[in-house]
């Protein structure tokens, strides 16, 4: 019969073994769903590479499945809080707009921030315009208070002048 | 007997402990396959099986065997070690199990398959043989060790 043909193929254990192609695992998808005969076959391999599997287990120490419970519950935890979190903010939306302004988002863990190297040169380049646009500013400062000083004595004479 | 094969867990679903029981054992020989360091293997076994059973066992994602879904997730996470260029000789760490009843051609491929997941043109490619003839082998090897349990 053709489906025994596939099932002595190979065609299952490329599958069971998670190394066949996306045409291969369509094909067992879909034969699956056709032949019971088939969907058995591909069932008792499954369980079989189980069984093989248990027969090359290794028992873990002592203390690891604390280990996992621990950082499974620390993650419920914050996700948690992070659920409970959510429906308060979404009572006001301007307090959500708020949040989004005050906090910027940081997809690492680490504090340290890695920057191209050509920003280099805009930093040099806004620290230099930033020194010229200072001095600039105290120059402009100090020609505008001489400026004024004279044109209060030109005033002062000019009054004199007029008695 | 059947449990495992038809995705029946005889717990809750979201009991890690009964998941933790039915599969870490299994999951640290094969990680230790792959690995090959008893201390490396311990702490890939934590990390795998945590996030595991986040992504898939609590959100009940599972839509294909457990163990083959565990096995093909363990494999995508240590592609630092499943990546690097195989040498196909068979691995000394592994608990051998039935692996004992495999010729050297079957262990390697079977090996290079089931630890490395390497695809068949790659294992063909590599020992300069016939994609079929690769292929057969892994399905003799497979057959024999299915047989030796009664299958």
């Amino acid at each position: 019969m053709e489906i025994n043909k596939i099932i002595e193929s190979g065609l299952m254990e490329t599958y069971v073994m998670g190394i066949a192609t996306e045409e291969e695992v369509q094909k067992v998808l879909s034969l699956k769903k056709e032949f019971p005969a088939f969907k058995d076959a591909l069932e008792q391999l499954e369980y079989d590479i189980e069984v093989l599997a248990q027969s090359m287990s290794i028992e873990p120490p002592a203390g690891t499945l604390a280990k996992i419970e621990h950082e499974i519950n620390e993650i419920q935890r914050r996700n948690q809080a992070v659920q409970t979190a959510e429906p308060e903010s979404r009572h006001d939306k301007n307090d959500q707009e708020d949040k989004q302004e005050r906090y910027i988002e940081v997809e690492s863990e680490s504090n340290q921030m890695r920057v191209n190297k050509a920003w280099k040169w805009v930093f040099i380049a806004v620290f230099v315009l930033g020194k010229v646009f200072l001095a600039s500013a105290i120059y402009f400062y100090l020609e505008n208070r001489q400026a004024q000083e004279q044109i209060k004595e030109l005033k002062i004479e000019l009054k004199q002048k007029i008695r | 007997m059947f449990k495992a094969v038809l995705n029946i867990p005889s717990a809750e679903p979201k009991d890690i402990r009964w998941f933790y029981d039915q599969y870490a054992p299994m999951l640290l020989g094969y990680i230790n396959g792959i690995v090959q360091d008893h201390q490396k293997s311990e702490d890939q076994l934590v990390s795998i099986l945590t996030s595991f059973v986040k992504d898939v066992v609590l959100q009940e994602k599972s839509k294909l065997n457990i163990w083959l879904e565990l096995r093909q997730y363990a494999q995508s996470k240590l592609t630092l070690f499943t990546a690097k260029d195989h040498h196909l000789k068979p691995n000394q760490f592994v608990n051998q199990g039935k692996l004992d009843l495999l010729d050297d051609l079957q262990k390697q491929i079977f090996c290079a398959v089931y630890y490395h997941g390497k695809s068949i043109p790659y294992l063909a490619a590599k020992m300069d043989s016939d994609e079929n003839e690769i292929r057969n082998q892994l399905k003799l090897s497979i057959d024999k060790m299915r047989r030796v349990s009664g299958n």
